[in-house]
């Protein structure tokens, strides 16, 4: 008995950690696509990019991937502004055959930067082995007698804390700041937020650079207990995907909650069903959230006027 | 390799006539790794030949064509140095499923391949004329590891973690085998994709199972993100054993750094192993190289000196003089001996003794057979709250 509790909680914390950061991946998505209606299919990609910055930051300057969290954030804005700036704006204004010609250019903006990777530092895969990698926190060492061993990673818990601190920060950001209201005004009602004086422009700019930026921190966290490579954003744009549409297009609070699900799904199909159905089970809540919460679980919070 | 190259161009004068080889192998891509040592390997090679007179007086001049590690461009890759450059024999690639698909398409052309790597069972057991083996396969890998399982650990039960890739399920699949004729418990036998982020879930399953040993076939990403778990999770097993391939090359103790420490895994081969010539190699490639190679360079360099003696004993240098100069060879090479049999079910297959390596201070040393041991092993391993 006591080993199946254990099982199941130390099943119930690795869900909870790897979803902390699956839903600072989805929340950079979620909140692009608030703003501008449209799902940034280089998300990924922008986080392998990143993931990049931190890399190379780490084997020429000894500089540890967290704290590459400074520099690989701020770099991910300004790319995500440039983007969005000189590539998706003008695309925008476009009258073209195809409604989604903004997806279809993410789309391309994503292969271009895999290939550019591919190019310039080979496809071979990279890790960052820092010193504290397989550093962990036992429940033994606080309580002697305990029935059970639960350990809790040190590298991941400091992923974990780093994400919900920006998601915090991004909370803030967007309640309590002017800028933040104009984004969240924007996304709730452009036209409003037009005649209301919103620079709805510069407020797509931000947003994307924004989304880029918290994609990147991302990057960042997942380098020292996972590895890098050029094709790796593909994944990474999945998930953010399957918890964009899971939290409810365009809601952050949802985005969070998402992210954290499918971390706990994901964990407990791999301990309870076998871990090659990971990925089913990834699909299978993207597929059941499309038809039975079209709204995802924003739509939720709503109804229990939780949510904004 | 420009070093090598400088070499090559002075010696060109010597020779009246060059003896041209391409070798797909995956210099870029999650396989690169292994790609390098063979490449490295390949060249100490032809320099040493080269210097002793080349092959029937030609000099020996290699070229390395990118497979990236993807079996379809590994046959396009063969298809060119059958069809265009008219190459009568191949050898080289990597991984499993590479070799697999370019041994389909010597067969169906009529050219010799000589197979260095890939280790899946079923490539030679297709009844292919003109498909050679050097390295034993994957069922044969783990020989070594159940002697010293019998001897040393006795193990009552197992689990199995492996990649589901050619390599990895093959691997798998004949240690449930093993296994059973042992008899050991099967309690968990799990597959991954490759690319998984998170072991812990799948290694706490194991960990309520308690295992005597955990056996994994993985690449060398996985190897380290699945012993590093292992140590977080505090799995205290009697042994943690690799399939070869990611358990045996460096990268897997650079990774994994302390979790690796008394990880054991099946290899062909070792720099220690008392094969004549295989000690100057792993000297000669540690000097060049910092690191010892793995048991892929010494099939690489290795597979040179078999084409060697094969072509010098070709009645004629079209593919079937070659096939069946092949199909005499008997000889010892830096690898081990090499002669081409038909049995159990296999053709033209290469049947030899395999090892055991520990991780001990992070290094990799032989500790099975003890014959071959380069240290005594170290067992029982210490529990992971004992470690400090």
């Amino acid at each position: 008995m006591a080993v199946q509790i254990e099982l199941f909680l130390q099943t119930l914390i690795a869900g909870i950690l790897l979803g902390g950061l699956y839903a600072l991946i989805g929340i950079g998505m979620t909140l692009i696509m608030g703003v501008m209606k449209i799902i940034n299919l280089a998300h990924g990609e922008l986080m392998m990019v990143a993931m990049y910055i931190a890399f190379w930051l780490f084997t020429l300057l000894h500089i540890d991937p967290y704290l590459s969290v400074f520099v690989a954030a701020p770099a991910l804005f300004f790319l995500g502004v440039a983007l969005q700036k000189f590539l998706i704006n003008p695309v925008l204004r476009v009258e073209s055959i195809l409604p989604e010609n903004q997806v279809i250019l993410t789309v391309g903006i994503g292969m271009v930067l895999a290939n550019l990777a591919t190019i310039f530092f080979t496809s071979n895969y990279r890790s960052t082995p820092v010193d504290y990698a397989t550093k962990a926190f036992y429940l033994t060492d606080f309580w002697k007698d305990a029935p059970i061993e639960l350990s809790l990673s040190m590298a991941w818990s400091l992923s974990f804390l780093i994400a919900v601190a920006i998601t915090i920060a991004l909370w803030f950001f967007l309640s309590k700041t002017d800028m933040g209201k104009s984004i969240r005004a924007t996304a709730q009602d452009l036209d409003a937020a037009l005649l209301m004086g919103v620079n709805v422009r510069m407020m797509r700019v931000v947003t994307f650079g924004i989304g880029c930026a918290l994609v990147g921190a991302a990057g960042c966290l997942f380098l020292p207990i996972y590895y890098l490579f050029p094709a790796l954003g593909g994944q990474f744009t999945l998930i953010a995907f399957v918890i964009t549409i899971l939290g409810g297009l365009g809601s952050t609070n949802g985005a969070i909650i998402g992210g954290v699900i499918l971390g706990i799904f994901e964990s407990m199909t791999a301990t309870y069903l076998g871990m090659g159905w990971a990925p089913v089970g990834r699909f299978l809540i993207f597929v059941a959230a499309l038809i039975f919460l079209p709204g995802g679980v924003a739509s939720l919070l709503r109804s229990k006027k939780l949510g904004k | 390799m420009t070093l090598f190259f400088l070499v090559g161009v002075s010696v060109t004068t010597l020779f009246a006539q060059e003896l041209r080889f391409s070798i797909p192998l995956p210099l870029t891509g999650s396989n690169a790794a292994f790609g390098e040592i063979e490449k490295n390997s390949y060249g100490i090679a032809t320099e040493e030949i080269n210097a002793k007179g080349g092959i029937k007086g030609q000099k020996v001049v290699l070229e390395f064509e990118d497979s990236q590690g993807k079996p379809e461009v590994s046959r396009s890759i063969a298809e060119k140095l059958i069809d265009v450059k008219k190459q009568p024999v191949i050898f080289g690639e990597y991984s499993s499923s590479c070799s697999k698909a370019v041994a389909a398409l010597a067969e169906e052309r009529k050219v010799p391949y000589l197979v260095v790597t890939g280790a899946t069972d079923d490539i030679t057991q297709q009844n292919y004329k003109y498909v050679f083996r050097m390295n034993p396969t994957n069922a044969y890998y783990a020989s070594g590891m159940l002697s010293f399982f019998k001897e040393v650990v006795k193990p009552t039960s197992i689990a199995i973690l492996y990649e589901s890739s050619d390599f990895g399920t093959s691997g798998a699949e004949d240690m449930v085998k093993q296994a059973e004729k042992f008899p050991m418990k099967l309690l968990v036998k799990e597959k991954y994709e490759k690319g998984a982020v998170d072991f812990k879930p799948i290694l706490s399953k194991v960990k309520a199972a308690g295992p005597d040993v955990i056996y994994m076939v993985s690449y060398v990403m996985d190897a380290s993100l699945l012993m590093k778990q292992i140590k977080e999770l505090r799995i205290d097993a009697k042994l943690y054993a690799g399939g070869a391939a990611g358990f045996a090359i460096p990268e897997f103790i650079q990774n994994a750094k302390d979790a690796a420490e008394y990880a054991v895994t099946a290899t062909l081969w070792s720099p220690q192993v008392a094969y004549p010539g295989a000690k100057e190699y792993a000297e000669k490639y540690k000097t060049l190289y910092k690191n010892y190679p793995s048991y892929h360079g010494a099939e690489a360099y290795s597979a040179l000196y078999i084409m060697k003696d094969v072509l010098t004993r070709a009645k004629s240098m079209t593919p079937d003089g070659i096939r069946e100069a092949m199909k005499a060879t008997n000889m010892m090479t830096a690898f081990g001996p090499i002669k081409f049999d038909d049995k159990e079910g296999y053709t033209n297959q290469n049947f030899m003794d395999t090892l055991v390596m520990q991780v001990i201070n992070g290094q990799h040393e032989t500790i099975w057979p003890q014959k071959y041991a380069s240290k005594k092993y170290l067992f029982p391993i210490p529990r992971w709250r004992d470690r400090k």
